[in-house]
This record gives C-alpha cells, structure tokens and sequence, in this order.
C-alpha cells in the first residue's frame, strides 16, 4: 500500500521545551486517518510541520512520496488544509472567501464560482454565503474552512480539530461530505479528542504523546479489543483516580 | 464587597503584568507617566492661584470640563482594557445590582489613572480657592467633580457596553477613535490660522459657556465659595446621584440584554469593475481581496483616513503659515500624503495576521509570492491614486496655483511607488502582528513594539532618502522632473517585489509566525 504520508525522525523545538520528539507518522492512501492524543502532544505542530506551515528542526515529512520541504509546489497542490483556530480572512463574506481561495489558486474564475456554490449548498451555507465570515458561527465557520480545503479537489486532506464546538447538524454534514471524499481513493487526515468519532470514521490511527507517535495501525490493531477510549487511556498512561478529596461534593454531604 | 472589587481590581493590574518584562516596564513608564501628569496637573492647577481672581475662575472652569469630557470618552476607547468594567464578566455572580454598582464604582477608582486624576482635579483645591468658604466647598467639590467624572464615565460605557461587544460597533468606534484624535488637533488649528485674537479674551469667552456645565458649576463654587457655590454643588451632588441611577438602571440592563451582532447583515454580492479588467488570476483574487480589506476592516479604515486626515491638516496649516508661495506648499502635502501611505504598507501581511496561511499553503515558490505582493501593491494603487490627485488639487487650491497639480500628481506618485517598494521589503524583514482590536491605532502584539517601530520609521527614513533625487528638485522649482518620479518609483516598486519575494518565500513559515503572535 501507498503512503499518503510519511514522516520520519520530525523534530520541532521551541525554545526549552521539545513539542515534536522524532515523530515517525504513516497514514496509508486512500484512508480516513485519526490523529489523537492529549492536549500538548505535538498534534498541531507535527500537522504544521508536513503542511509546510511551519518549519521542523530535524527530520523529513513526505506527502504522496513527495518532499514538502524540498518540492513545495507539488505538495500544495495537493494538499488542502483547515488549521486549528479558525484562522480565516475575517471580512470575506463566505462565498468571497471560496472565491479568493480558488483564484489564488489559479482555478478559472468560472469553475471557482461552480464549485463554490455547490459547497455552499453541500454545506448548507447557501443563506448565509454573504454573511462575514466574522459573524459565522463555530460551526459555520468549520464548514466554510472545510470548503476552502476542498475547492481544488486535493489528494490529502488535512484537518486539524474539524469537530471541535460544532454543533451535531453541522458535525453531520461535515462527516456525510469527508466521508463521500474518503469513498473516492482520497486520504483524510484529522486530529481530535473525540474517541468516539475517531472511532465511527476511522480506518487507521495515530496516538500521539508527548511528542511522540505511541501506537499506529489499522483501528482494529491499535484497539485490540477494547474500547478506542480505553486502549487510549491506557497507551498515554493517565493516573486512575479522583477518589480521594472532593468529600464536599454532591448531594450526599447535605 | 467594596474591598472584594478594589482587590479584585490590584490582582487584575499585578496579573496583567506577570512574568512579561515588556508588561512590567509598560506598568513602570505608565506609573510614572500617570505620576508626572498627577504632579504636573496638581502644580499647574495650584499655579493659578498666582493669576487673577477671573484668569483663576476660568481656566478652572476649563479644566474641570476638560477632565470631564476626557473620561467619558478616552475609557470608552480604551475599552476592554480592564476586566472590572465589563459588567457580563460579574453577571453569573449572585450579585444585587446595587452591590455591583458600588462595586464596580469603587474598582474603577482604584488604578493610577483615578488617582492621578484627582489629584489633579485637588490642585484647583490650592489654585481656585480664595478664602475660607472657598476650601470648605473646594472639598465637596474636588470629590463630587472626581465622583461626577466616574460616574459618567461608568454610565457611558456600561450604556454601550452591549454595542461595544458587538462586532459592528467596535468596527464603528475604532472610526471614532480618528474623529476624535482630529477634534484634538482642532484647537491647534484655530490657533495656527490665526483666528483666535487676545488669548485671555478668548479663554474667558470659552469659560463662560463651560461655566453652565456640571463641571463647570464644580469650579465656579470653589472660586466661588458662597451661597451661589453652595447651591452648585448641591445641583452637583444631584446630578451626581441621578447619573449614579442611571447607571444602575442601565447595569441592570446590560446584564440581561444579549448581543445581536451574529445577525448582521449581508454584504453586497459584486464582482467589481476591476474584475472584469484585469487578467484572471491570483493576481485579482488578491486585488479585490484587498480593496475590500481596506473598506470593511476598521484597521484597513483607520489607516487610509488617518494619512488623508493628517496630509490635509498639513497642507491647511502650511498655506496658513503664510508659506504658502512657491510650488513646495502645494507639491509638498501630497508628496507627504504619499509617504503617509506608503508607510502604512511597511507591514503588508500585518492585516492578513493568521489568515495568511491561506496564501501560504498555496505559494509554490517566490514567483507565486510577487504576484500575492504586486496584487497588494496595485489594491493600494488603485485607492491612493485618485486620493493623492485630491491632495494635490487641494494644496493647489491652498497656495493658489492650479499649474502646480500636475507635476504634485506625478511626484507623489512616484514617492508612493517608492513607499511601495520599500515597504514590501520591510514587510519580509521586519514582519509584526497587528492586533484586531477596538483601538485600531494599538501599533503590535506585545513584545514587538520594537520592530514595528524600526519597520516603520525605518521604512519612512528610507523611502524619503530614496524618493529625495526625485522630489527636492520639483520643489526647489524644476517642475519637469516630475516627469522622472513616476517611472522612478514604479521601477522601485518592482525591484522591491522582486527583492521581497525572493527573501520572503524562504521565510513563509517564519513570517507567518511572526505576524499571527498572540495579542
């Protein structure tokens, strides 16, 4: 099987504190891969690192067998990315911002405007496509991103917390269209908290800790048997307990 | 609960500067700062009690208005500085509304600013008071002029608090901020022109309007000092308590009222003129981008009317001057406007801040980057060229000679293109956030105040040296080099696009950090 990507020995410090340890990341074609861990395991940085937003200090990061480092135009064209943080041009009403985003990208003006309005309508973001995006909802606004990702067709998605305080209509739409995008040989890459989700979606996962990849593999491999939740918490190793402190709280103390 | 809001109030001021050393020595210079203008205003204010009973009076009279109107206007500004004042922040608490309005009135006179103020507001104590009676109602007056200054102070943001969390009205207030800062200049004017006569006259003339104001009845009672003092300050004190109700009514509203800016309203569907002109491509993805950056963004607003507003005020009060001969007085501003808004493009990604990964995840290589740049440069152009014919139109009309406009156009064209080119290479070098916020003249994220500093004054030191071959000799006279600017600045424009993105596609990823730090 193809790698979709691949890295090997990436490594990103800042200042004192290492965020990215030598992360060796595969995620096969043509899969709908989950990237998970704790807060502060590198997730971000590392999905930074192969999209070529921010430079690694050490080791390589491929998309499709392709340097992302050494032979950017390739990869980006490639590639499309919704970032964590909703970072999107604020005054752009939604449909400007597809607009904007496919002619940057050099598609023909007319194609962009086809595209854009069936995203909207995929989207349901029709009624609000000229709105600013300023005044978008989290939800909206995790829509109209997915939709810039998506407008020059890319071979690898990578999406950095797509469900994170989306609302369930919208988390709907937004697994229905990654899903149909999954089905065509295309490769998503997502990172989350949300085990369940990764668990509904996923064909193969990476668990992230401490700036290291601790478990990769087809889902089923990696859960070996128990619960997504449960095999996580076991390889990140979390502290079993609150049960001591905390006498005072709940109706018992009354 | 007072004591509650004051500490409350001290532990946001020492947070706000924990482990941040730009933040301590911000806390330092605004200490020292607050204690300079304290001594100063006591000192200045006490010094009256040198001039005449009247000069006393009305320069009182003029100061006490001048505090008013500063603090109902300059927190409103300033806002979202300080926790203690947005009352939705204390909504969840089981407050009554009258504890949070004492509350929150004591919170906002703790601070250096309160106090420095009425220390200011004690120097009148010293300058107006001519005899017994006077200092007995100085006293209640110092302290109902500080109490009316908060209380408005406090009614006035708390009324618009709902507004000034609502994305429209921020946008609307950061336009304010320019109005305001011009009205400033307005005095300045007056006097430069030369339209004020005798200064004590006209200082008594303006007192004996303000006298009829609240603040101004708080003066007069201190020089003053009798029956009619005394019935002042009782005016005052109800005043003073009315605005307190008001304020209470309106705290009580706030907390209960939402923000409705999420329903705001469309944005007109348009592909412009400019569309159909220029070639497909990203070149006018990138143009029209920016031409409606710089008509919806409040920054993108305040900058182009801040560097109009100023080259006016500039060509007005040249021709004032009486130096108004010779073609300099009318090339001059627009040159200067020119430079004004070149200047403003020494950080061109600024605006994009974290959006810019946009652009990023697209640009291939440096090529990609001009074009991104040159779409930049001719948005500007296309906004600054008939602006920049206006200016020189304007210092023609001024000086009184209309043979000067065409040689003004071509040079400050050409000063514009050279601002351009510069800027595009401070833009690689020096990039800095610029932070979203309500005071749209708030220059950078914290910690880098110093680079925005050198972009900017670098950028104008080195566009004026460049741009001097061109421009001195129109205005020393020789007119016909303006024909010289307009091919000069353009070539440097171009050699900085090509120069820009050559060292800036290699640094995408650290320009792109540098202009989305945190603010």
């Amino acid at each position: 099987m193809t790698q979709a990507v691949r890295t090997e020995g990436l490594f990103k410090r800042f200042g004192q504190q290492v965020a990215v340890a030598g992360v060796n990341f595969t995620v096969p074609a043509g899969s709908f891969a989950g990237l998970v861990g704790p807060n502060g395991a590198g997730k971000t940085t590392t999905l930074s690192m192969i999209t070529g937003l921010l430079r690694p200090d050490g080791g390589l990061a491929e998309v499709g067998g392709v340097d992302v480092w050494r032979d950017p135009v390739q990869v980006k064209a490639r590639i499309g990315v919704l970032p964590e943080g909703l970072r999107l041009f604020e005054r752009l009403s939604g449909r400007e911002l597809l607009h904007y985003n496919g002619r940057l990208r050099g598609i023909p003006k007319a194609e962009v405007e086809r595209r854009a309005e069936e995203l909207l309508r995929v989207m349901d973001l029709t009624g609000s496509a000229d709105k600013l995006v300023v005044d978008y909802s989290t939800g909206m606004r995790k829509k109209i991103g997915l939709a810039a990702a998506l407008l020059h067709n890319p071979a690898v998605l990578f999406l950095d917390e797509p469900f994170e305080g989306v609302d369930p209509v919208s988390a709907n739409i937004l697994t229905e269209v990654l899903q149909r995008y999954t089905a065509s040989g295309s490769t998503v890459i997502f990172s989350s908290h949300v085990m369940e989700l990764v668990e509904r979606l996923c064909d193969w996962v990476s668990v992230m800790s401490g700036g290291t990849i601790v478990a990769q593999g087809p889902i089923d491999e990696v859960r070996a048997g128990r619960s997504l939740n449960q095999a996580f918490l076991d390889l990140v190793g979390v502290r079993q307990g609150g049960e001591e402190g905390l006498t005072w709280l709940g109706s018992s103390s009354h | 609960m007072v004591g509650l809001f004051v500490a409350l109030k001290l532990r946001l001021i020492s947070g706000g500067m924990r482990g941040d050393t730009q933040r301590v020595l911000g806390f330092v210079f605004s200490c020292l700062a607050a204690l300079v203008v304290a001594g100063g205003g006591f000192l200045l204010l006490s010094l009256l009690r040198l001039a005449s009973a009247q000069v006393a009076a009305d320069v009182g009279v003029i100061a006490f208005t001048g505090l008013l109107v500063f603090w109902a206007t300059v927190p409103l500004l300033a806002f979202g500085v300080d926790d203690t004042l947005d009352p939705a922040k204390l909504a969840l608490f089981p407050l009554r509304t009258r504890q949070l309005a004492t509350g929150m009135f004591a919170a906002s006179v703790t601070g250096i600013w309160p106090a420095a103020s009425f220390l200011v507001t004690a120097g009148a104590l010293v300058g107006l008071a001519r005899g017994i009676g006077g200092v007995l109602l100085g006293i209640v007056a110092v302290l109902l002029q500080f109490a009316l200054c908060i209380v408005a102070s406090r009614l006035i943001t708390t009324a618009l608090s709902g507004l000034l969390r609502s994305r429209r009205g921020r946008d609307l207030l950061a336009v304010g901020v320019i109005v305001f800062v011009l009205m400033a200049q307005l005095p300045n004017l007056i006097v430069n022109r030369g339209l004020a006569g005798d200064p004590l006259a006209m200082v008594h003339s303006i007192a004996s309007v303000l006298r009829w104001t609240p603040s101004g009845w708080a003066a007069h009672a201190i020089s003053d000092g009798g029956l009619v003092g005394l019935a002042e300050l009782v005016a005052l004190a109800a005043l003073v308590l009315a605005l307190g109700w008001l304020w209470i009514r309106a705290l009580s509203r706030a907390l209960v009222t939402t923000d409705a800016s999420t329903q705001a309203a469309s944005v007109r569907r348009s592909s412009g003129l400019l569309d159909r002109i220029l070639p497909d491509g990203r070149v006018a993805a990138v143009v029209a981008k920016e031409l409606k950056y710089a008509r919806r963004d409040p920054r993108g607003r305040v900058g182009w009317f801040a560097s109009i507003a100023v080259t006016g005020v500039l060509a007005f009060s040249i021709s004032g001057q009486g130096q108004g001969s010779g073609p300099g007085a009318a090339i001059g501003p627009a040159c200067v406007g020119a430079l004004m808004m070149g200047i403003q493009q020494c950080n061109i990604f600024g605006i994009d801040g974290r959006s810019l990964w946009m652009n990023a995840v697209v640009y291939g290589d440096s090529r990609d980057l001009r074009g991104d740049v040159a779409g930049r440069h001719l948005g500007v152009a296309i906004i600054a060229a008939p602006v920049l014919i206006a200016l020189s139109v304007l210092g023609a009309v001024f000086s009184g000679g209309f043979e000067t406009v065409l040689p003004a156009v071509l040079t400050a064209w050409g000063v514009l293109g050279v601002g351009l080119g510069v800027g595009a290479l401070t833009s690689v070098l020096v990039p800095y956030t610029v932070p979203d916020r309500l005071n749209a003249f708030t220059g950078a994220a914290p910690g880098q105040g110093g680079v925005a500093f050198v972009a900017s004054i670098g950028a104008m030191i080195v566009t004026a040296l460049l741009a001097l071959p061109v421009v001195l000799p129109v205005l020393l006279g020789v007119t016909w080099m303006s024909v010289v600017a307009l091919p000069y600045g353009l070539a440097l424009a171009w050699a900085g696009r090509v120069l820009a993105s050559r060292i800036g596609y290699p640094r995408m990823p650290e320009l792109l950090a540098a202009i989305s730090k945190p603010t």
